[in-house]
């Protein structure tokens, strides 16, 4: 058990720059989720972490110990790989125990700690089989199993449910939690599905063209998205981002005033807010604002408007029974406790200090 | 798309090219010695006999050409899996400047004519003293085979994932324990196509053997210089026994040639 601390690292492949300048700190028995888009460098992270990949600049430290030049053997990690790399040629007894066996460690012991780690991937009676026998899903588990049965600081996870049915992830992703909850092994997960990241992380570090953008809960990082780029990237639809006119401490909505939380030096703002944070009456109401139903897209357990505010396109989500056609005006009160205002040029969160 | 009728007939005519003279070597070479003479010659073996081939085996000089034979193929084909083979691996795994411009180079060295290398190959090779041993042979066997060693273990190689190695990394294991434990069990087969091909290669060859040698000639080297002032048991019998091994190995290891010439393997 230990964390990791990464400090400044820089990587280029050629003249792209996969990461500039990126520092994280996951604590022990952490489990961090690194989010974002392909191309943004959280797989090159990772891979720097587990030392399969060498960083420009910058360094690694795993609980005490600096790991910056150590080859991947020396570092004590495990890592599970989105294809799986389960070994073909062995079976699934001597995939989990080859860590182990590459340790030096006596029969019994392997015996019993492959029997421990299948066990707890319930692949405890597939010990005899072959990878070409087996289920992606149960590959998977395999992969797991070897991975946890080194006891290793740090598990490192490479988009590890991207390769399985929609149905088979769901499953899966629970019972990583469960299992990682009980292992309580510090965990670095990379990925590029929000609602795995939402679901799986104690903290996410949201990662944009070679950069952490935002390193906070995953309820925060929802909530209270550090820029333009996290409120569109986290959520589905994604955050609205109405651009108002500021008025000395305030912000016009239509008739409503909102107050700003500090002083903003140009002429507009940028009023972020949830689809699902919207009040949504089909009568004029105090504290809202008219937009015209442009789409109606009914997806079951609510209904998902597509609106238009002057020039401006919005989304809100409403309950499935709500009756409302295209072309209707309806007025929408934004939840005063879930706003969240933004500098329109850089896109960066307004702070309340 | 149904093949049409016009194929079918190119097709049928190319096998029975193919096909036929090998099938005449074969049965003259299983028949007795009348049969061997006999005009015109059935299409069947008349008189299943191994006199033929016991009479082949009774000249004097083949033992000893299919014991080089064997001692030469052998040693090309340790050569080129101990060369290619890396060489092979080096290409799946690395980018390295003038990656494919080595990959061609390799592809050169075959359309090099070995009769303009035959003269100044033979002068220094005298001068080193292996002129008319196998291993001089073998060096020169060597070189034809490398390239189809080294482009058929790339391909090997590059199927196989990289991540199960990293994996073995992260798992414990230097470069050389994970090639060792993960890689080479799973290139086992195709390395043994590569080599069993290199051995193949060396075995047919048969032009720069001649040159190369005086005494010690190979099998292919050895009939050619003899087969002219030789009865006709000798040589259906001697053809047989060239043809052969090549046939059973190239129709082993089709499965790799096929992934070679990049025809889709089922």
């Amino acid at each position: 058990m230990a964390g990791i601390r990464v400090e400044n690292i820089e990587k280029s492949f050629g003249k792209f720059k996969a990461l500039s300048g990126v520092s994280l700190e996951v604590r022990d028995q952490e489990f961090v989720v690194l989010l974002g888009p392909s191309g943004c460098g959280k797989t090159t992270l990772l891979r720097i972490i587990a030392g399969l990949e060498q960083a420009d600049r910058g360094r690694v430290w795993i609980g005490e110990r600096e790991v910056s030049g150590l080859p991947p053997r020396s570092r004590r990690v495990a890592m599970v790989f989105q294809n799986y790399a389960v070994f073909p040629h062995l079976t699934v007894f001597e995939n989990i125990a080859f860590g182990l066996r590459m340790q030096k460690a006596p029969a019994e012991k392997i015996k019993a700690k492959v029997e421990q780690a299948a066990t707890l991937m319930h692949i405890e009676n597939l010990l005899g089989r072959y990878p070409a026998q087996l289920s992606g899903g149960q590959r998977q588990r395999v992969a797991v199993a070897r991975a946890l049965a080194v006891e290793p600081e740090v598990l490192l996870m490479d988009e590890p449910l991207s390769n399985l049915d929609a149905l088979l992830r769901l499953e899966m992703r629970a019972e990583l939690k469960r299992l990682l909850a009980e292992s309580r092994t510090t965990t670095l997960y990379v990925t590029h599905d929000q609602v795995e990241a939402m679901s799986l992380a104690d903290r996410i570090a949201v990662m944009n063209a070679g950069q952490i953008v935002q390193y906070d809960q995953p309820m925060k990082v929802y909530q209270e998205p550090a820029n333009t780029f996290v409120g569109g990237f986290i959520g589905s639809p994604p955050m609205n981002f109405l651009r108002l006119p500021v008025e000395g401490q305030q912000a016009r909505l239509a008739s409503l005033v909102l107050a700003l939380p500090s002083e903003v030096s140009g002429a507009e703002v940028l009023l972020g807010v949830r689809p699902e944070d919207f009040e949504v009456y089909t009568d004029q109401r105090p504290q809202s604002f008219p937009a015209e139903v442009l789409v109606v897209e009914p997806l079951g357990p609510h209904l998902l408007l597509t609106l238009r505010f002057g020039e401006q396109l919005l989304k809100a989500t409403v309950p499935p029974d709500f009756a409302v056609r295209p072309g209707q005006t309806i007025w929408l009160k934004p939840q005063p406790g879930r706003l969240r205002w933004l500098e329109p040029t850089s896109g960066q969160a307004l702070t309340a200090r | 798309m149904k093949p049409g009728w016009l194929y079918m007939l190119l097709a049928g005519v190319l096998v029975v090219w193919v096909l036929l003279p090998i099938f005449l070597i074969a049965a003259l070479a299983f028949s007795d010695r009348s049969s061997v003479f006999a005009w015109p010659k059935g299409l069947l073996p008349q008189q299943f006999s191994l006199e033929t081939l016991a009479f082949f085996f009774g000249v004097e000089g083949v033992w000893k050409a299919i014991r080089n034979s064997l001692a030469v193929a052998g040693m090309t084909l340790v050569f080129s899996v101990l060369l290619g083979a890396p060489a092979g691996y080096a290409l799946a795994r690395y980018r390295f400047a003038g990656a494919d411009a080595y990959r061609l180079l390799i592809l050169m060295t075959r359309a090099f004519p070995l009769a303009i290398l035959a003269i100044p190959l033979a002068v220094r090779f005298l001068q080193l003293g292996i002129y008319d041993t196998p291993f001089g042979v073998a060096l020169v066997h060597t070189a034809l085979a490398l390239p189809f060693a080294v482009l058929v273990t790339s391909s090997l190689f590059l199927g196989i994932p990289k991540e199960l190695e990293e994996a073995a990394w992260t798992l414990g294991c230097n470069r050389i324990q994970a090639f060792l434990r993960v890689v080479l069990p799973l290139a086992l087969p195709g390395l043994a196509a590569t080599a069993i091909f290199a051995f193949v290669i060396s075995w047919n060859e048969v032009f720069a053997a001649t040159l190369l040698t005086l005494r010690e000639r190979t099998l292919p080297a050895f009939l050619l210089a003899s087969l002219n002032d030789s009865p006709l048991p000798f040589r259906f019998a001697g053809g047989f026994f060239l043809i052969v091994p090549a046939l059973v190995f190239i129709f082993l290891i089709r499965r790799y040639l096929f992934t070679l010439w990049g025809i889709a393997n089922r």
